[in-house]
């Protein structure tokens, strides 16, 4: 057996679409299959109305490595997690995992309303695989981690959404597991409480806690992983370190439009990216936008509309259009585009996504194709917008020496 | 675990208090690794399946006793009554049951006597545990659908739990059944060694139905309105108001094959009657009121049941999560 504390196998899983059969109606026909054939030879083949959700996932995580999954939503990343806590078992291949896991993925599953703080602290703790002297033991912590310590007695229907989230993560991050596996929770409770958060989540990979990372926050798969795994349609796409996959993951979301048939004017059929894996904050990207015109009466008001917002918060940063910039599109026939954008923001996954706007409307007209680009550091800062700091230090009367930052890329 | 991993994780912490250390350890003691594979080709045996269950089940002890902390809490937090409602079904079970005793009593002339009402009593409180606890064990595994479809624990502790809950209720009503049937002239006797056992076969009973119950209503919705319509109807088919030999030869050994009915007689020759349940009665017009097989026969169905019922569930508990 490999020293791995999680390993993944060639592991399929299918699930079923639609419904299943759920009255008692069925109950006999099917019992009498299960009693007569056993599990049915091929169970584990795809049948009419299955669908593989994660196909020939191999992966394996030792004490002190991270690993990141990432992928677009469907990929299959939930379904390896449930895999990994047992809450489904694999179809085809094995997976195993050593010691106490602990999932920070539904933090206040066993939470009852009418129960109070401290109650819940207890329950949740049990569920997640704790002795009530060991939540004991903790309790304080715990509480002094949530920051509620003035309401722990009080039902937790009385607490506030961020409340109860807070008390749910604090309980499952002193659970001391064996291994570590986060879906989706990074984003809980406000800024300082996330940063707090994600500070004892690398703390305990610091302890060389082996750590299982779901996220759509690409940055904080950067930060906190040694390796990162990208799934599309349950299969593994790309394997490497986060920097690696990530940049894989953003050229490959690069796609064309479907061909929808609008009542627009201008298509825009693709869009490209300049953008060599990850761009420096503050380096220039072009980006390409090919598309036609067709004669058609709404032509002359529309605009060809590019709009850069940051994955993680869903906020747009930055938007442009040709209308706006004074370009006419062509009355009739294909044109090209080139956009030249400094990327003046701070390190993080942004979305480039372009669009046709009819501009006596406001409506969108054409969505067009949209692609990631990674924004690493470039220069250091902190604040929204990159600057282009230009840093000169002189010293004694000037003459001398004069001290200067690297030059900001543009 | 093996003893590399557990001294990883111990020198990984050495700065931790000892005591803490030490809690930690004994938790960990039992935690095992977990290795899932579809590809070991041989069945696993009913006996290593059951023990794995009880394994599982034994880890997550803290568990079930919290959720069972929590049902009765819950229950009693925000209710009028509070411990009341422990007594209220009991008590309303005794008081249907004598209305009906006494009009039959009034038709056939023979009175309904402090043993009639004593016999009611004792038989009323296992009923009232037993419908109380499949009606919330069979919705306890779709009512905290949250929890099955995102967390992992042994699925039983969910219907254990409602069965624990509803133990907790019955105790309360038999701690006041003790106080009462002295003034139902009822006494000590020898014969009450049996209660302990009774006892122990109407649970066992009771938690192979709920685990089953709540095991089909998951993959099956429309169980848990036939529960309910079998809970209505099903005083009527045991042995609660009356006694089966009331009801003749062939009826009578028609209601002992109900498993609950020998065990709901057992108490009440036990208790009321003070009578050995080695010794079979045979009344003079040859209705077998009681025989140790009767006994027998309720115990194959609690063991039998329960593993059966065990073993189901714990095949079927890890695609929960998928039917759910």
């Amino acid at each position: 057996m490999s020293d791995a504390s999680v390993s993944f196998r060639h592991v399929w899983k299918k699930f079923r679409y639609g419904e299943v059969h759920n009255s008692l109606r069925d109950l006999i026909p099917a019992l009498g299959r299960r009693l007569i054939r056993g599990r049915s030879p091929n169970a584990r083949d795809l049948q009419s109305g299955d669908f593989w959700a994660v196909r020939d996932v191999s992966f394996e995580v030792r004490p002190g490595e991270a690993i990141g999954i990432i992928g677009p939503n469907g990929a299959g990343k939930s379904t390896v997690l449930k895999l990994l806590t047992r809450i489904v078992r694999p179809t085809r291949g094995g997976c195993s995992v050593h010691g106490r896991i602990g999932a920070l993925i539904e933090l206040s599953a066993g939470f009852h309303p009418d129960l109070t703080g401290r109650e819940n602290v207890f329950l949740q703790g049990s569920i997640m695989g704790m002795h009530r002297r060991e939540i004991a033991a903790k309790f304080d912590e715990i509480v002094e981690f949530a920051g509620i310590p003035d309401f722990i007695d009080t039902p937790v229907k009385r607490y506030s959404s961020g409340m109860h989230a807070r008390l749910g993560f604090a309980i499952a991050a002193h659970l001391d597991p064996d291994v570590l596996i986060i879906d989706e929770v990074l984003a809980v409770g406000d800024a300082a409480f996330q940063q707090k958060a994600f500070a004892r989540i690398a703390e305990m990979r610091e302890q060389q806690v082996p750590l299982v990372v779901v996220s759509h926050q690409l940055d904080r798969i950067a930060q906190l992983c040694t390796k990162a795994i990208l799934l599309n349609r349950g299969r593994v796409v790309h394997s490497g370190t986060p920097g690696e996959t990530i940049a894989f993951y953003v050229k490959t979301t690069t796609s064309t439009a479907d061909a929808i048939a609008g009542d627009s004017a201008t298509r825009i059929e693709s869009m490209i990216v300049d953008a060599p894996g990850e761009v420096p904050s503050g380096g220039t990207i072009t980006v390409t936008i090919t598309g036609s015109v067709r004669p058609h009466w709404t032509g002359t008001r529309e605009s060809v509309v590019l709009r850069v917002a940051s994955v993680e918060t869903g906020t747009m940063v930055f938007s442009t259009d040709t209308a706006l910039n004074g370009i006419a599109l062509p009355y009739a026939g294909p044109f090209t585009l080139r956009v030249d954008l400094q990327l003046n923001v701070p390190a993080n996954v942004y979305t480039i996504e372009s669009l046709v706007l009819d501009t006596l409307t406001s409506r969108e007209v054409f969505p067009g194709p949209s692609a990631q680009v990674n924004v690493g550091r470039g220069i250091a800062f902190t604040g929204s917008v990159q600057m282009n700091p230009r840093l000169r230090l002189e010293e004694g009367d000037g003459a001398s020496t004069e001290r200067t930052n690297a030059s900001p890329v543009v | 675990m093996t003893p590399a991993t557990n001294g990883s994780a111990t020198a990984a912490a050495p700065e931790e208090g000892d005591i803490e250390a030490r809690a930690r350890a004994a938790v960990r003691a039992d935690d095992s690794a977990h290795e899932v594979s579809a590809e070991d080709e041989t069945p696993p045996t009913y006996a290593a399946d059951l023990r794995e269950a009880a394994t599982e089940l034994w880890r997550f002890r803290e568990m079930l006793y919290q959720l069972t902390l929590r049902d009765v809490r819950i229950r009693y937090k925000q209710a009028v009554i509070g411990f009341g409602w422990a007594l209220l079904m009991p008590a309303l079970v005794v008081l249907s049951g004598c209305l009906v005793r006494y009009a039959m009593s009034r038709k056939s002339g023979v009175p309904l006597d402090l043993a009639g009402i004593a016999s009611i009593s004792v038989k009323a409180l296992p009923w009232s545990f037993f419908v109380g606890t499949i009606s919330f064990a069979t919705q306890s595994l779709t009512g905290n659908l949250q929890l099955v479809s995102k967390v992992y624990f042994p699925r039983a502790v969910l219907p254990l739990a409602a069965t624990l809950g509803q133990a907790f209720d019955a105790l309360i009503g038999a701690c006041v059944l003790v106080l009462v049937l002295p003034f139902l002239d009822v006494h000590l006797s020898m014969a009450l060694l049996w209660v302990p056992l009774l006892v122990l076969l109407l649970f066992l009973l009771t938690v192979a139905a709920s685990l089953f119950l709540s095991c089909a209503n998951l993959f099956f919705r429309d169980v848990k309105y036939m529960v309910q319509v079998m809970l209505m109807f099903g005083i009527f088919f045991t042995p609660v108001f009356f006694d089966p030999a009331m009801m003749g030869r062939r009826l009578a050994g028609l209601i002992m094959l109900n498993p609950l009915s020998p065990l709901l007689e057992g108490l009440r020759l036990a208790v009321v009657q003070q009578h050995d349940l080695l010794v079979p009665i045979v009344a003079s017009d040859g209705i077998v009121v009681w025989s140790p097989l009767y006994l027998a026969y309720a115990a194959l169905w609690a063991v039998l049941g329960l593993a059966a019922s065990a073993m189901i569930f714990h095949r079927s508990e890890f695609v929960f999560a998928e039917y759910i």
